[in-house]
């Protein structure tokens, strides 16, 4: 499974989304599921598929899909264009 | 609104809670996640089933000293607590006295809620309260039906002024809560079902209460009626499964499964009354310590040392758990300002 997919599995799995979903439009309280219980399970999700501990810091920053994807290059971890 | 994301200090400690119920099977252990402060016993309805005794005016015009307010605001975060409800009595009745404890508190720190009857919550108060970083308000509905609500409250319009509480929350957006009390009476009813449904189409959230034997209750001597049985207990997991935005306290909320048990939350949510006592919850009437005279540190640590609050309960000790609740919330007289002293009612095998 590449990059990519373990990301968009990680946020499906958290939401209980269809992957129409994910997108850069894609932000925090911006669907009912990505609240505050939400941002935890997904964090843990992320946590568990790319075997890293993310600092406070990037957990507060993360703010949405693309945002996400940034931060995880700090644990270089690299996504595919 | 002030999100999760711009309260660092909250997130922090919501992960940590979150990470060790994680690591701990989905139970929530000896993890404390907040306190239940009644800021003042007054209110303006008369509810036939208050657990606070408020209908008869008991200690109605006693509050917490705002210097204590802030103390225990401080050692709840210093402990790790993410989460701290304001209740009472009526909060909205004292408006100026809410504001003064919420720049105590300093909601920036927590998941802060109030909890209301909404009756005075109109946009411009839900507008404050959003402005003080308030997250969420907890509103209680009785009924889908507007005249048995306001017979229960005792006092009309009170059904309409709740709804419309709700949506002035969520207008200025902090999260709209729509407590609901389940007992053995109202389980299977068609009205439950009808505010599930309700809160699910408005994008609240539902907080399921489970009935409890104590305050007006309790003197009323209708636990049968009351406390609900397996069936009914049923019946709330299949909302939950079914609704997915239904919470209770002894459920996971962090279970995408909508299974999982936390167990009850007794220590783990302190509850805090007007004079300072310091009970294992807002419905258990023990009290473990007295905030004018010890930490929170050392009344929780005396807490847990407790074993039927130390030890994994799946069921609500209060709600749920017949022999606990004939055996310790059953004394005459016994409320929050009249509670059950824990060294006195538990026996020497009951600590570790």
């Amino acid at each position: 499974m590449s990059n990519k997919e373990k990301y968009n599995k990680a946020f499906m799995e958290s939401f209980s989304i269809e992957e129409t979903v994910l997108g850069e439009s894609l932000e925090y309280n911006t669907i009912p599921e990505w609240d505050s219980i939400g941002h935890m399970g997904l964090i843990a999700e992320l946590e568990d598929a790319f075997e890293i501990s993310m600092e406070m810091d990037d957990i507060i920053d993360f703010s949405s899909y693309k945002k996400g994807m940034e931060l995880l290059s700090k644990y270089e971890i690299t996504f595919e264009a | 609104m002030a999100s999760l994301l711009d309260k660092p200090r909250l997130l922090k400690k919501l992960k940590s809670f979150h990470d060790y119920v994680r690591k701990n099977n989905g139970q929530i252990g000896t993890k404390q996640r907040g306190i239940d402060l009644n800021l003042n016993n007054a209110c303006n309805l008369t509810c036939d089933y208050c657990f606070t005794n408020s209908p008869i005016g008991d200690h109605a015009k006693d509050t917490l000293p705002l210097d204590m307010v802030r103390s225990v605001a401080d050692q709840a975060d210093e402990l790790g607590m993410f989460e701290f409800d304001l209740q009472g009595g009526e909060l909205l009745l004292r408006p100026d006295y809410l504001f003064d404890a919420l720049e105590a508190i300093r909601p920036e720190r927590f998941y802060f809620y109030l909890t209301t009857n909404g009756y005075f919550l109109d946009e411009a108060m839900a507008k404050r309260l959003a402005e003080a970083k308030v997250s969420r308000v907890s509103v209680s509905i009785d009924s889908f039906d507007e005249g048995t609500h306001d017979k229960i409250r005792g006092r009309k319009e009170s059904w309409r002024r709740a709804m419309d509480a709700l949506k002035h929350v969520q207008n200025q957006g902090m999260d709209p809560y729509l407590n609901i009390t389940v007992g053995h009476y109202n389980a299977f009813s068609e009205d439950i079902e009808m505010l599930c449904k309700y809160s699910d189409d408005q994008n609240y959230t539902t907080l399921l209460n489970v009935a409890v034997p104590s305050g007006m209750w309790l003197k009323l001597d209708k636990m049968a009626e009351v406390i609900v049985d397996e069936k009914d207990k049923e019946r709330l997991i299949e909302l939950r499964k079914r609704h997915k935005n239904i919470l209770r306290n002894i459920w996971n909320p962090f279970d995408k499964n909508y299974e999982q048990v936390l167990g009850c939350n007794t220590v783990n949510r302190l509850y805090i009354t007007p004079l300072g006592d310091v009970l294992v919850c807002p419905y258990v009437h023990v009290k473990i310590g007295n905030v004018f005279e010890q930490s929170l540190k050392e009344i929780s640590e005396y807490g847990f040392r407790i074993k039927h609050f130390r030890e994994h309960s799946p069921l609500c000790l209060a709600g749920e758990n017949k022999e606990f609740i004939s055996k310790y919330m059953s004394t005459e007289g016994q409320s929050i300002f009249n509670p059950s002293l824990a060294e006195d009612i538990f026996a020497k095998e009951d600590f570790v």
